[in-house]
């Protein structure tokens, strides 16, 4: 990635702000940007989907491919969740191979899906020991305007709630709906002007300190916490923010239950 | 191309498979603007491909030793998705996403006028989000668009398109079934103003009369698409948010 000139004009500015309660574009400190969820969008994609979060936009496709299960889980399928920040996102990124923030997002976001159990590893099984389902999320950032690991995480369960398993194409048994048995929902805070603020636009990011993400669940349980970047926070400042998540994350799970009935 | 004449794809009224006549094009939509992060962008559905291509730039162009001292260097990224195609694709670049961005780059470097900008760099990523035969026009289609939606100068406009041949006849604009099971393809790219072309593949078995013929349809073709590249571009500059 290219090294970014963090403007401490910027800086002080955020800080400025911060000191009145306020944010660069006007926002509320825990004030989300507009969310736009669009899905069953690409063909090819067994499941897709488009977010489009503020200047932020990312796509999330899921393949399904077959394969050998591993010796010691006979019965178990597999799911990969992956991103890649390619050059087209922002001018910050460069070609290559994929660089320590992409495997952070996917992994990340990865963690979140898995960990909350919401893809049963042995309904992926299609003969035991021979063949079970591999099912792969790629999140494609083709906009970095802040915040991608919420807008990437949305994607990614939405695009995976809505995949059809391509059985027929495999010639073993009917295409049908993936069974997804949850929504886990991402929520990210950045410290900003010595506070953190819900969902970082592209300058809080650039004049910022550390962030935080949490994923939740549906039953508002921890699936996955990652601090990024330097920095510290208390106890009692998670406090805060966890808070601030559940209220976020119940939202947003509400928008993705939405565009799946339609 | 894949099998010679093994698969129908006419049929018995003279349509093809999708119902298109053999002189007829897949649907085509355009919007510019589309990637606020980008100095420029476009959309381009193309049938059921859909590409994207972002423009970046002039920029310095770093290492110094790609540096050209009278003009800019284009470089042109062609990526395809993961989840693009049927089966996945390994992320990263591939012998064909290498040769396609190498040629759309000198394409481009055609057009655009690249000696106003001396040492510099312009970088144009085109991705493909879904693939279904035609993917490197609708690209260049895309890499035009966002280059005159960042204000780059150009001679003119490039406009990707492709006739080929399926069971003997000539087609414009091949779909999947018809690149993967037909004899050829003729993709090319046309300066709509000056007739003139910057970008030229073939593979397959033509006569020189198919040739033309396939030349004919391609030339009718960009003149449709190069009305709704600008219509999308004038749609931009009405909406004002440049």
């Amino acid at each position: 990635m290219m090294v970014e000139l963090v403007p401490s004009l910027l800086r002080q500015e955020i800080n400025r702000l911060s000191a009145e309660d306020q944010r660069l574009d006007g926002r509320g400190q825990f004030d989300g940007r507009n969310v736009q969820l669009e899905v069953d969008c690409l063909y090819n994609a067994e499941g897709s989907a488009k977010v489009v979060w503020g200047d932020t936009i990312v796509f999330a496709g899921v393949k399904f491919e077959i394969r050998t299960p591993w010796p010691d889980r006979p019965t178990q399928g597999s799911l990969m969740c992956g991103a890649e920040l390619r050059p087209v996102a922002h001018r910050k990124y460069e070609p290559g191979p994929p660089s320590p923030e992409s495997i952070e997002l996917g992994r990340v976001v990865d963690r979140g899906i898995r960990e909350s159990g919401c893809i049963d590893m042995e309904e992926l099984c299609i003969v035991p020991g021979e063949k079970v389902w591999g099912v792969m999320i790629d999140i494609h950032v083709l906009s970095d305007g802040g915040n991608i690991f919420d807008a990437a995480g949305l994607a990614a369960i939405a695009a995976l709630r809505t995949s059809i398993v391509p059985a027929e194409r495999f010639d073993v048994g009917e295409d049908h709906t993936l069974k997804v048995n949850g929504t886990p929902i991402m929520a990210s805070f950045k410290r900003a002007g010595g506070r953190f603020v819900y969902d970082p636009s592209e300058e809080e990011e650039l004049g910022g300190d550390e962030r935080i993400h949490i994923t939740l669940g549906d039953e508002g349980h921890l699936h996955s916490l990652q601090k990024g970047l330097k920095g510290v926070f208390t106890p009692s400042e998670f406090a805060e923010i966890l808070e601030v998540a559940e209220t976020k994350c119940t939202e947003l799970r509400k928008m993705v239950a939405e565009k799946e009935r339609n | 191309m894949g099998g010679y004449g093994d698969v129908k794809l006419l049929r018995d009224d003279g349509k093809r498979l999708d119902g298109r006549a053999i002189d007829e094009m897949r649907a085509v939509t355009i919007e510019a603007g589309v990637l606020p992060a980008a100095d420029g962008s476009a959309m381009v559905t193309h049938g059921l491909n859909v590409a994207v291509a972002a423009v970046y730039g002039p920029m310095e162009a770093h290492p110094r030793k790609i540096q050209r001292q009278d003009r800019a260097v284009i470089d042109v990224r062609y990526n395809m998705a993961p989840f693009s195609t049927g089966d996945r694709i390994r992320p990263g670049f591939n012998r064909r996403s290498r040769e396609i961005s190498k040629v759309t780059a000198e394409a481009l470097e055609s057009v655009v006028l690249v000696e106003r900008y001396p040492r510099s760099k312009i970088r144009v990523e085109i991705e493909i989000l879904a693939a279904e035969a035609g993917t490197r026009c609708a690209g260049i289609t895309a890499a035009s668009v966002a280059l005159a939606d960042a204000g780059i100068p150009m001679r003119d406009m490039i406009v990707g398109v492709a006739s080929g041949k399926i069971e003997d006849t000539v087609v414009l604009d091949l779909d999947k079934a018809e690149d993967n099971y037909g004899q050829a393809d003729l993709p090319v790219g046309i300066l709509p103003n000056t007739g003139e072309i910057a970008f030229l593949q073939m593979d397959g078995d033509l006569s020189i009369d198919e040739y033309n013929l396939a030349m004919e349809y391609n030339f009718k073709a960009a003149k449709e698409i190069h009305e709704v590249m600008a219509d999308a571009l004038k749609r931009r500059y009405e909406r004002g948010d440049a």
